[in-house]
């Protein structure tokens, strides 16, 4: 019994060998239909799952989206500041967001060809805005900035009347001070109209040492993941007032939300649709195979035993056929990431065993329209009459 | 004869041809939808990006500097220039008017408060700023039609508990300062300004709402700029106006410095609702003014837009080749199953051209059934995820039904193409014999 139990399974290994092997030009074709479907699922499946994370960091080019000011200013003019040592404990806690302090002091500038403009005067980190505000314009890009150096608003240097490189003289009350300006910045709002110092600068010419007026905060997520943050940040900074900047905050969480809608359902219908172009090409090959199916009914085969057999040979093609799709979707969805977002997308390893089940799932499906040539008669199918 | 064949080939085998036709149809449906949302996508997500508020700017050319934090200015009202609000009306009639989703002018006055709760006065010590602004106004066009717009279109994250300001004697409070206070809707806040002569103006107001917005002004008052006007003694004037347009994302030619252009080129630009031509346009109108571009707003929103577009672009490409490749695949097969009645024709004495001719009209006909058919469903596709995201259907175009047709046409005829050709190759005997 047990030998024939054996014999049985040789002979369907067998015979699953030979339908693989008798024609290398199917084999070929199924693989191919079955490994590009598998492709497609993969990369799309990646892409899905990669550019939703990608868009929130995209979103950070609208600037910052969280505002830590002093707790009890009514007085907007930020007058009562904060203590520049949040800073150093905000980059201590890990949130990965960018961080800026900055102090806002009113002053007045002048030049040797202009006469005293009042003007805001905002002692910052020197690099602040790179990561703060990309879509800022900020001439020349300096690699390194000294002590010294400060950079004008763009309505304020034409207010100067200067080009180039200039020494400004900034006088906060009595306190007063020299700087190179050899930046300028263009905003479109209220940037341009001011100066930018060092931070150190700003708080020794304000006579404000180790204070700031407020913290901006590019947190990088989700509407949830933001709020999260936010919690946290008021936790940990009880007297701080810890807000989101709602103009931003909001109007992503909306965008985002279409975006993400609308990346769902164009991919949910993508994916449908490579389902559909396996099945149609599966189908194809299974529907030439309606003369083997007589053949071997013909030759006392049970179509239960027949229809294991097409079945376990198209979940065998499946899986191949997925393996090697979910290999060249790697490839597809780093490119993918680099076409869209100029980063080669992270692979998300559960993407690939979805694919390769996927591939199985479509491939057996395919093959199920021998279900109904197993009803036929072999006679018939031999008459040629099917 | 010819025409007997075709209808005799569609009659004979109807269910073959009918699955024939449904692959036909799905793919060319899932072309549709993805087609018509991609070329959708721009406008619609263009408008979702207008809740980000105002991104153009309008500010005095000959004005003094301001002295804005958190926006709002901080300068003594008799400080800079103001720009007139009987031309903001001139806004709805540039080239691009259809463009202006909205637009609100601004008028900062520094005030001190004083309020009442149940003619309970109640000590509001400090300086505050009042913004007078438009929170609901019909503006009039120079056409002789109006315009509605306001505050809620400019800025849409500030939210009022309560209802907004009307034209006059109202008032909303910022959220901070009602909290700070323990004042409510329904109280009333006495404000008083000091003008440029050094007399005062006061002006008593009601709290119909309380206003947050995250921003400076929760800590302020906003009420509508005939108010402002009056406290700041400057009748029909404003300081800063927010526009807030729907523009295309620049590229490259678009940043190029609109000084070069040949005048081909500059027709180009002026006539592409480009941000630069819109703020360009405004300019022109209302002389005497600096229109610039809010770069955190407008740059945001083309660097997303464009990498948006782009995914969806190749998401829809990866869509077109998946139905092209689904519908090449079916017509083959239709063609290879029907070999033997190939080689009859041919045994009869017809050429390889009249067979594939046959073959080929009747395909096409098929790709025009399937494809219309597909392209009607697409078209209910589109709506449904055009609803569903956006909660607007795109408009069916002519130029997606072309492409659909075209598509279906090109890709049965291409799909048949190679199985036709090597049948054409055999000899007609052979395959008569089943060989």
């Amino acid at each position: 019994m047990t030998d024939l139990v054996a014999t049985n399974r040789a002979m369907f290994w067998r015979i699953i060998r030979r339908l693989l092997s008798a024609n290398r030009g199917r084999l070929f074709v199924m693989l191919l239909a079955l490994g590009a479907g598998a492709a497609v699922t993969a990369a799309l499946l990646n892409l899905q799952v990669d550019a939703k994370r990608r868009l929130t960091t995209e979103f950070r080019a609208f600037g910052p989206n969280v505002l830590i000011t002093s707790g009890n200013t009514l007085d907007s003019s930020h007058s009562v500041t904060l203590s520049q040592d949040i800073e150093k404990v905000i980059l201590q806690m890990g949130l990965g967001a960018h961080v800026g302090p900055f102090l806002y002091i009113y002053g007045d500038i002048s030049s040797d060809s202009s006469s005293r403009v009042p003007a805001v005067v905002v002692g910052m980190l020197p690099f602040s805005f790179d990561a703060l505000e990309p879509s800022w314009k900020i001439e020349p890009r300096l690699a390194k900035v000294r002590r010294g150096d400060c950079m004008v608003g763009a309505v304020l240097a034409s207010r100067l009347h200067f080009v180039g490189e200039r020494v400004v003289h900034v006088s906060v009350g009595s306190n007063e001070l020299d700087c190179t300006a050899n930046r300028t910045l263009s905003s479109g709002g209220e940037e341009d109209n001011q100066i930018f110092i060092d931070l150190s600068v700003a708080q020794s010419l304000a006579a404000l040492p180790n204070r700031i007026s407020l913290i901006q905060l590019s947190v990088p997520g989700t509407l949830p993941q933001v709020s999260d943050s936010i919690t946290t940040l008021q936790k940990r900074f009880p007297d701080a007032d810890v807000r989101p900047i709602r103009q931003f905050s909001e109007g992503e969480a909306k965008i985002y939300n279409k975006i993400s809608g609308l990346l769902t359902a164009t991919v949910g219908i993508v994916l449908l649709l490579t389902a559909l172009c396996v099945m149609a090409a599966m189908t194809n090959v299974a529907m030439e195979r309606k003369m083997d199916v007589g053949l071997m009914k013909a030759i006392g085969g049970a179509t239960r035993r027949v229809l294991r057999l097409f079945l376990v040979e198209a979940a065998l093609l499946g899986f191949a056929g997925g393996l090697i799709g979910a290999a060249a979707g790697i490839f597809l969805s780093i490119g993918l990431g680099k076409a869209v977002f100029g980063v080669a997308a992270r692979p998300r390893l559960i993407v690939y065993p979805v694919a390769v089940a996927l591939t199985i799932v479509v491939a057996i499906f395919s093959a199920f329209p021998l279900r109904r040539l197993a009803t036929i008669r072999p006679a018939s199918v031999f008459r040629g009459e099917a | 004869m010819f025409l007997r064949l075709v209808t005799d080939s569609f009659g004979r085998r109807p269910r073959r041809k009918l699955l024939t036709g449904a692959a036909l149809a799905l793919g060319m449906a899932v072309a549709t939808a993805a087609l018509s949302v991609a070329l959708d996508v721009g406008d619609r997500l263009a408008k979702e990006f207008r809740s980000l508020g105002a991104n153009l700017l309008v500010t005095p050319q000959a004005d003094s500097l301001p002295l804005e934090i958190g926006g709002v200015d901080y300068r003594p009202v008799n400080a800079g220039a103001y720009l007139p609000e009987a031309d903001l009306g001139k806004l709805k009639t540039i080239f691009w008017h259809n463009n202006i989703m909205g637009f609100s002018p601004m008028l900062e006055v520094p005030v001190v408060a004083s309020a009442a709760h149940d003619h309970v006065p109640i000590e509001t010590p400090g300086n505050f700023t009042l913004i007078g602004t438009w929170s609901d106004k019909n503006v009039l066009i120079p056409d002789g039609t109006t315009y509605r717009t306001g505050i809620a279109k400019t800025n849409p994250w500030w939210n009022v508990d309560g209802k907004w300001f009307g034209d006059s004697h109202q008032c909303v409070l910022g959220s901070a300062f009602a909290r700070r206070f323990g004042l409510h809707t329904g109280d009333r806040l006495n404000v008083m300004s000091r003008t440029s002569e050094g007399h005062a103006v006061g002006l008593s107001l009601a709290i119909v709402g309380v206003l947050s917005t995250g921003g400076p002004e929760d800590n302020g008052i906003v009420a509508s700029l005939g108010t402002a006007q009056a406290l700041a003694e400057k009748p029909g004037q404003y300081r800063r106006l927010y526009v807030s347009a729907l523009t295309k994302p620049e590229d490259a030619f678009a940043k190029r410095d609109p000084k070069t252009f040949t005048p081909k080129e500059y027709d180009t630009w002026f006539c592409t609702p480009y941000i630069s031509s819109i703020a360009f346009q405004i300019q022109q109108e209302l002389p005497g003014t600096d229109v610039r571009v809010i770069r955190r707003v407008a740059e945001g929103e083309g660097q997303i837009l464009t990498r948006v577009q782009m995914l969806l672009w190749l998401v829809t490409g990866m869509a077109l080749l998946a139905a092209a490749l689904a519908v090449g695949a079916s017509s083959a097969a239709s063609v290879i199953e029907r070999r033997t009645e190939i080689g009859l024709m041919k045994a009869l004495g017809a050429g390889s051209a009249t067979v594939g001719f046959l073959l080929a009209a009747e395909q096409l006909l098929l790709a025009f059934v399937g494809g219309g058919t597909g392209y009607a469903l697409g078209i209910i596709l589109a709506r449904l995820l055009g609803e569903k995201i956006f909660g607007v259907a795109p408009e069916p175009t002519l130029l997606v039904f072309l492409v659909v047709i075209g598509l279906a046409a090109v890709v049965t005829l291409l799909g048949s193409a190679i199985p036709l050709r090597r049948a054409s190759l055999y000899d007609p005997a052979p395959i008569l014999r089943g060989e």
